[in-house]
């Protein structure tokens, strides 16, 4: 079981819908045709990224309100052949390691509830997880921030990743947290933003990793919340969509990084919500489903995943809560989180 | 990651049996390359033949991550190999050799696809590593290749943020070097040069936010660099708000600007910490005379533009600032505020709700 994540084919360059409802049967079905493209060069292209590709799907349809529509345990075999002995995860079989396939790989169990079923397959499985390589071992003891692999690239990104992995898995004490603070605090701009690393310009992608980070470990005490508010609000674009920096195009992507940050922040109210719902509902496929960056263009999984967590954050009708922190169901962060 | 900006009608329709049959074609060659790749590394082979794969199978899809991985892996074993087996090259050249043919194959690949974190990290690695098995010289000469590489990439996308980031980390790099060798380099700091370089693109484009942004970084490890008294500090905090003060004059409706403003007016707040202080030395006397002066100079704007919501946002940002100082009179009302205020109410509904919040904090 394993989806593809490159651009669909198919859609046809259609008007827009005249009453912009949401499609959902046609984005159950587009996510589930994902499995049934091996005959696109994109499916095969695209491999390195499979794992990820699960994830935005399978969370986009438990955001749908139907978690079933791909099979479980075929889910579960697909992830678990992606760990490595190392306790990482790699984005499909046969591929190495990495921070970004780790994260998803342990978000797909923990909405699958399958945590269980590791530790029967593997035994020490979370702790193997948490422990090895992938993510304890990542943490550069100097600075705080965190290493995607082996091989060293460092950025912000990778440590909200280890946030997340290690805090479903209930093994945050493994990791050195002040130190990691320290390192986002670092990050920080006069505009309130973060950056991927210290002296690095303010992007809402990682405002998102920052602050969800902080949020993790109770630290939104740190953000210069008025300042970061401000500067985000001014994301939305009069078209009702939402932009990553000043001066650049809108994307549907954002509609996820910077809203969910401005949930962090209590602030959602600094948009206008009706106008990017609107937006958002513009970037669906009414035929085959799906959603796009922007209105008219192909659709793909990651957009399709994050156009939805943006209406749900957005309570849009229909559509199950989602966590602004977790990008994942807030029943199942709720369920891992007590635990 | 995924597809931006690729309309959906290039897409559409269906294929036809025969570029179907094609596409499979092309689906089995990538496989079968995909598979020889995987196969030679799995059995060790690190050889100059196998590289040579990596480089057929990156140029295909330099997403791959695993391949670059696999390609450093073999990189590692041919540059330690201390006698290779390329009699034409002495051990020197060859190590120089294997470094710029991977320089040339990620400049050829960050020209297709430059916003790829896989290729910029992939260069990052082979100069660090490089940088061990080389003589100084020539790694700093491979060092200052890249920042002609970065202005390239930022002359055909000048917000690219990779292209920035690696930018200041190649500094960083060159002033690591600088540091470390005995003898004191010539000619101007880089830091200077690359507050030269902010000037110059910011002059050519207004709105490059990336640019702004960089020299709020640059100009306080200049001024420290230069030893800086409190004179020159303060001619050049009067510099940069000039410079801005007419870039708003071109555009007030460019949020870049006035952010790069926001930031020369938060150097001067008391919170400032010092790595983003200009003028160290401010009394809230001084501090008085900047918000009033600036003032001055927004709402002589404010006379040929009144439907620009930055400059009543900023005109109440400073008022803010202004009251917390409390010096001398104040060079507004609680009326002009409030008239601010449903302006900006007016001219920028989409954040009425942020609006509204600061109606409420200020009691207008």
């Amino acid at each position: 079981m394993s989806l593809v994540s490159g651009p669909g084919r198919g859609g046809v360059a259609a008007g827009l819908p005249q009453e912009l409802s949401l499609y959902m049967d046609k984005h159950v079905s587009y996510i589930q045709s994902l499995d049934r493209r091996k005959d696109e060069r994109e499916y095969w292209l695209t491999e390195h990224l499979r794992l990820s590709g699960l994830y935005w799907g399978l969370t986009a349809l438990h955001l749908l309100g139907h978690p079933d529509a791909l099979p479980r345990s075929q889910v579960i075999e697909f992830v678990l052949s992606c760990l490595h002995e190392n306790g990482g995860f790699g984005a499909a079989p046969g591929h190495d390691s990495h921070m970004l396939y780790t994260v998803s790989g342990v978000q797909i169990l923990a909405t699958l509830d399958a945590f269980d079923e590791l530790e029967a397959r593997v035994q020490g499985g979370r702790l193997k997880i948490g422990q090895l390589v992938d993510i304890a071992g990542l943490q550069d003891a100097e600075t705080g921030t965190f290493a995607g692999d082996e091989w060293g690239e460092r950025d912000t990104r990778f440590l909200y990743g280890a946030f997340n992995a290690l805090s479903l898995l209930g093994l945050l004490h493994l990791i050195n947290v002040d130190k990691a603070v320290g390192h986002i605090q670092s990050c920080a701009n006069f505009d309130g933003g973060y950056g991927t690393s210290p002296g690095a310009e303010s992007h809402s992608g990682q405002v998102f990793t920052c602050l969800a980070a902080l949020t993790i470990a109770g630290r939104l005490d740190l953000v210069d919340q008025d300042k970061l508010g401000a500067w985000l609000s001014e994301r939305q674009l009069k078209n009702g969509g939402l932009n990553g920096r000043p001066e650049k195009k809108e994307d549907v992507c954002y509609s996820w990084w910077v809203f969910s940050s401005l949930a962090m922040l209590n602030k959602q109210h600094w948009i206008d919500g009706d106008k990017l719902a609107n937006f958002i509902l513009q970037c669906q496929d009414p035929q085959m489903g799906g959603f796009s960056d922007r209105p008219g263009d192909m659709v793909d999984v990651f957009h399709t995943c994050f156009g939805l967590a943006g209406l749900s954050l957005l309570k849009f009708p229909g559509l199950i809560e989602v966590d602004a922190v977790y990008c994942m169901p807030r029943a199942v962060t709720k369920r891992c989180l007590s635990k | 990651m995924a597809s931006h900006g690729i309309a959906r009608s290039a897409g559409s329709g269906v294929r036809s049996e025969a570029a179907r049959r094609i596409e499979l074609q092309q689906i089995e060659t990538y496989k079968d390359l995909v598979g020889l790749v995987n196969t030679k590394v799995a059995e060790r082979q690190y050889t100059v033949e196998v590289l040579a794969l990596t480089t057929k199978l990156l140029t295909e899809n330099p997403e791959y991550y695993t391949i670059w991985n696999h390609r450093r892996r073999i990189l590692q074993k041919l540059l330690s190999d201390t006698a290779p087996d390329e009699p034409k090259f002495t051990s020197d050249q060859f190590i120089e050799q294997l470094i710029t043919d991977d320089l040339q194959l990620t400049y050829k690949l960050l020209r297709g696809f430059p916003k790829c974190y896989w290729i910029w990290n992939h260069r990052n690695w082979i100069l660090r590593n490089g940088e061990a098995l080389l003589d100084a010289p020539t790694s700093r000469k491979l060092w200052l290749g890249e920042l002609q590489l970065v202005s390239k990439m930022l002359q055909a996308d000048n917000r690219n943020f990779h292209a920035w980031g690696y930018r200041r980390f190649v500094v960083a790099e060159l002033q690591r070097l600088t540091q470390a060798d005995e003898v004191p380099p010539e000619g101007p700091s880089l830091t200077e040069s690359e507050f030269e370089y902010t000037t110059k693109m910011v002059n050519t484009n207004l709105s490059n936010f990336s640019a702004w942004h960089n020299r709020s970084k640059l100009i306080p490890r200049l001024l420290d660099e230069r030893k800086a008294d409190d004179t020159a500090r303060r001619k050049l905090f009067d510099d940069e708000l000039s410079l801005v003060c007419s870039a708003i004059n071109t555009d007030p409706f460019d949020q870049s600007i006035w952010y790069y403003h926001q930031f020369l007016m938060s150097t001067l707040s008391p919170d400032c910490p010092r790595q983003s202080q200009i003028v160290l030395s401010h009394s809230n006397q001084d501090r008085g005379s900047y918000y009033e002066h600036e003032m001055e100079y927004i709402r002589d704007i404010l006379e040929d533009e009144t439907d620009c919501k930055w400059i009543y946002e900023a005109l109440l940002t400073i008022a803010c600032s202004y009251l917390e100082v409390s010096v001398g009179t104040n060079p507004f009302t609680t009326s002009d505020m409030h008239d601010w205020l449903e302006a900006l109410q007016r001219l920028d509904p989409l954040r009425k709700g942020r609006w509204d919040d600061w109606r409420r904090s200020l009691n207008l």
